[in-house]
């Protein structure tokens, strides 16, 4: 019951003086247990930036962030550390597995850090392997998977320690595209389980598995919508669909024909959180290029 | 927490196992320092072994006098380790005259000279570069406390009379057999016959390069008769008649070459537990000596195995961040690296004490010197190392410990 995660106006800043950038705008969102988010938008607009915040890899410039009912903004290395470890679970772009680790070493990694001993360790990261359908390159090196298969053993290893959360900063990026169905299927029986999924994607296509997608701008979200499982999102349909055709001009400025699809991104997506911003960051560099891209 | 260790360590012992060239030039530092240190305390155990076999093997109240000073601030380095005892350094400022005023000394027993006689010894124009020619008295065998294991020493009736004694190695060496007994060698032109032979000396060394298994004993007047007296005398051995009072007897002696002298300092009166005492001297300025340099090359492993693990740091920056990623806590990468730094400093270690070993052996085969495997200097070496990888791998792991994950993640 009630969200797992909370953010109340969160924004993130990178660099000082001129050189800063505001990668995410007073986000606030809140994402119920069980969900399985889609998080889509231009490249830039602050995706990776929300989900390592949520990830408890970064912290917030500003706001505040509410991990299971408890402030998570403040805590000390070693706690960020321990949550990581027991209630999320990563799966990068680039796989990130330990190339010098076989793969059950890989999967088991996350238990001998939570101090697992080691036969109870293989025996664990075994049938994780097994759910992933990855039991039989239990020996193998990283280097000799496929990338659908690193992605399934990665998915694994964060499936391991039981997160409440699984969090996927553009999981098929790096994958065909029935590799992407692959890892999608699986994320998708995990989620049958109860489990909290976010992942980043640039394919409207996927979000078919989703309940609910966030459409992002500049690192603010400017649309967030449900939708069935089994469905495309109605947003990214549209852009699959009925504005199938890129300018040069829409080229130029990222994947703007998303940004077309939103809703609200006819009208400028947010004239008052503009102003704010400026009151706040004062970066022209940040607001020079968010006027580009809406062009 | 003691999974991950394992984990750690195994996964250290790996990289090292991987011979990455880096590692096997870090760990170098570590080995030099080790093998300084166990060699200099194995040489130096094989010293201190050979100085106590020396004084049993003399029995106590051995008194010797050699010609000009032995200080025993270290300057007889140079020397060599043994030339305290029985040198050939320096030309000899003692005389036969001496060898009746320590022979008239109250509470000596008996007195031997010994002096090099110059000139090769041959049999049917064959000799040996190894055999030397010695010249001693009729109490030589008692005063050495050396057993004549074939024939017999020669008497105080031979004094004058063409007769030798060999040590074990001369009948091989000189006649092509083990035991010449009768046979006769030319020496200065004479004929001299071979009466005894002495059992093997054992770690009685004459010098750094001959021992008295080496040597020609002859009688010391027949000597000075063959060289007109130019023979010179290099040391006089005297036996205390009470061995509880060879140092009173040493001062005696002392007092009285002194007055003969004419008051000079020009020779130096030793009994055999203060030569010890300064052979133990000389040895531990150059075990200082050698210690230094170990040190010096152990800090420099050390300050090597901290640049690796640095640059090891660096480049598994990324690795960090998926590490941190999926749960480990800053003290589990510290230790992680701290692990790996160990390891690389005791694997060097290790590599390090059995070169040291292969050293002692070859030394043991091929020198006079003699080491003794230190048990205890195995054990501090492996401690040592273990402690430099722990000292010079805290910065690396800690700078790898407090990584941001996120900016490691970003590392590439
Ligand atoms: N470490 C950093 N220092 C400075 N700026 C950064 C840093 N990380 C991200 N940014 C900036 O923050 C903004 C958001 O970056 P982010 O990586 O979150 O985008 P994204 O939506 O994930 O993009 P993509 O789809 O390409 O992965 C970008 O403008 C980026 O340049
Ligand atoms: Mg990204």
């Amino acid at each position: 019951m009630g969200s797992i995660i909370e953010l109340q106006d969160v924004s993130k800043l990178y660099g000082f003086g001129d050189a800063t950038t505001l990668a995410l705008d007073e986000i606030t969102l809140d994402i119920d247990e069980g969900e399985f988010v889609a998080v889509m938008g231009p490249s830039g607009c602050g995706k990776s930036t929300l989900m390592n915040l949520i990830g408890l890899l970064d912290r917030p410039t500003h706001g505040t962030y509410t991990l299971s009912g408890k402030s998570a903004e403040h805590l000390r290395p070693a706690r960020r550390a321990k949550i990581r470890r027991d209630t999320i679970g990563f799966v990068f772009q680039f796989f990130n597995l330990l190339p010098r680790l076989t793969v059950i070493e890989n999967v088991a990694l996350p238990l001998a850090y939570k101090g697992i001993g080691p036969r109870n360790r293989m025996k664990q990261a075994l049938n994780m392997l097994e759910r992933v359908g990855m039991n039989s390159r239990e020996f193998y090196h990283p280097q000799h998977l496929s990338g659908g298969q690193a992605q399934c053993v990665a998915i694994a290893r964060a499936l391991v320690n039981n997160p409440k959360i699984i969090i996927a900063d553009e999981p098929t990026g790096n994958l065909d595209s029935a590799a992407s169905r692959l890892v999608m299927e699986l994320l998708s029986e995990i989620h049958k389980t109860g489990s909290t999924i976010l992942f980043v994607t640039h394919n409207p296509e996927l979000t078919r598995y989703a309940t609910r997608v966030v459409y992002m701008h500049d690192g603010a979200i400017v649309h967030d919508e449900q939708t069935a499982i089994g469905e495309i999102a109605s947003t990214a349909r549209e852009v699959m669909y009925t504005l199938p055709v890129k300018t040069e001009e829409d080229d130029l400025a990222g994947v703007s024909t998303l940004m077309k699809a939103v809703p609200h991104a006819a009208k400028p997506p947010r004239a008052t959180a503009k102003k704010k911003t400026a009151k706040k960051a004062g970066s022209t560099k940040t607001r020079r290029r968010a006027t580009r891209s809406k062009v | 927490m003691s999974a991950v260790l394992r984990g750690n360590l195994r996964m250290a012992l790996s990289d090292v196992r991987g011979a990455k060239w880096r590692s096997v030039l870090t760990m170098l530092g570590v080995t030099v320092g080790i093998v300084a240190v166990v060699t200099v305390v194995d040489i130096g155990g094989g010293v201190k072994r050979q100085i106590v076999g020396t004084l049993q093997h003399f029995g106590p109240g051995l008194i010797i006098v050699r010609p000009g000073q032995v200080s025993d601030t270290g300057s007889g380095l140079g020397n060599g380790k043994n030339d305290v005892l029985f040198g050939l350094s320096s030309a000899s400022t003692l005389s036969m005259q001496d060898l009746q005023t320590v022979q008239q000394t109250p509470g000596v027993s008996t007195v031997a000279p010994l002096g090099v006689v110059p000139g090769v010894a041959t049999v049917d124009d064959h000799k040996s570069s190894k055999v030397f020619v010695l010249a001693a008295n009729s109490n030589a065998a008692t005063v050495l406390n050396q057993k004549v294991s074939q024939g017999d020493f020669w008497s105080s009736a031979d004094e004058n009379a063409q007769t030798a004694v060999i040590g074990r190695n001369v009948g091989q060496a000189l006649f092509g057999e083990p035991v010449p007994l009768g046979r006769s060698f030319k020496f200065r032109g004479q004929d001299f016959i071979v009466r005894g032979i002495f059992a093997p000396f054992d770690n009685v060394p004459f010098s750094p390069t001959a021992s008295f298994n080496d040597a020609i004993f002859i009688p010391y007047q027949t000597a000075a008769h063959l060289t007109q007296n130019t023979a010179s005398l290099y040391v006089i051995l005297a036996k205390a008649s009470n061995p509880k009072q060879t140092n009173g007897v040493t001062t005696a002696i002392t007092t009285k070459l002194r007055a003969a002298h004419g008051n000079a300092q020009d020779f130096t009166v030793l009994n055999a537990s203060q030569s010890a005492g300064i052979n133990s001297g000389v040895i531990h300025l150059l075990s200082m000596w050698i210690f230094a340099i170990g040190a010096i090359s152990l800090a420099i492993g050390g300050v090597g195995i901290m640049n690796i693990m640095l640059l090891n740091v660096t480049e598994r920056m990324h690795e960090i961040g998926v590490r941190k990623a999926i749960g480990a806590s800053s003290r589990q990468i510290w230790s992680q690296f701290m692990m790996e730094a160990a390891v690389l400093s005791v694997v060097g270690g290790c590599v390090g004490i059995v070169v040291a070993l292969v050293v002692d052996g070859l030394l043991y085969a091929y020198s006079d010197l003699k080491p003794v495997i230190s048990w205890q200097a195995i054990v501090v070496a492996t401690l040592v190392s273990l402690a430099i990888g722990i000292v010079f791998g805290t910065a690396p792991a800690i700078k790898a410990a407090r990584k941001d994950p996120i900016d490691a993640l970003r590392h590439e």
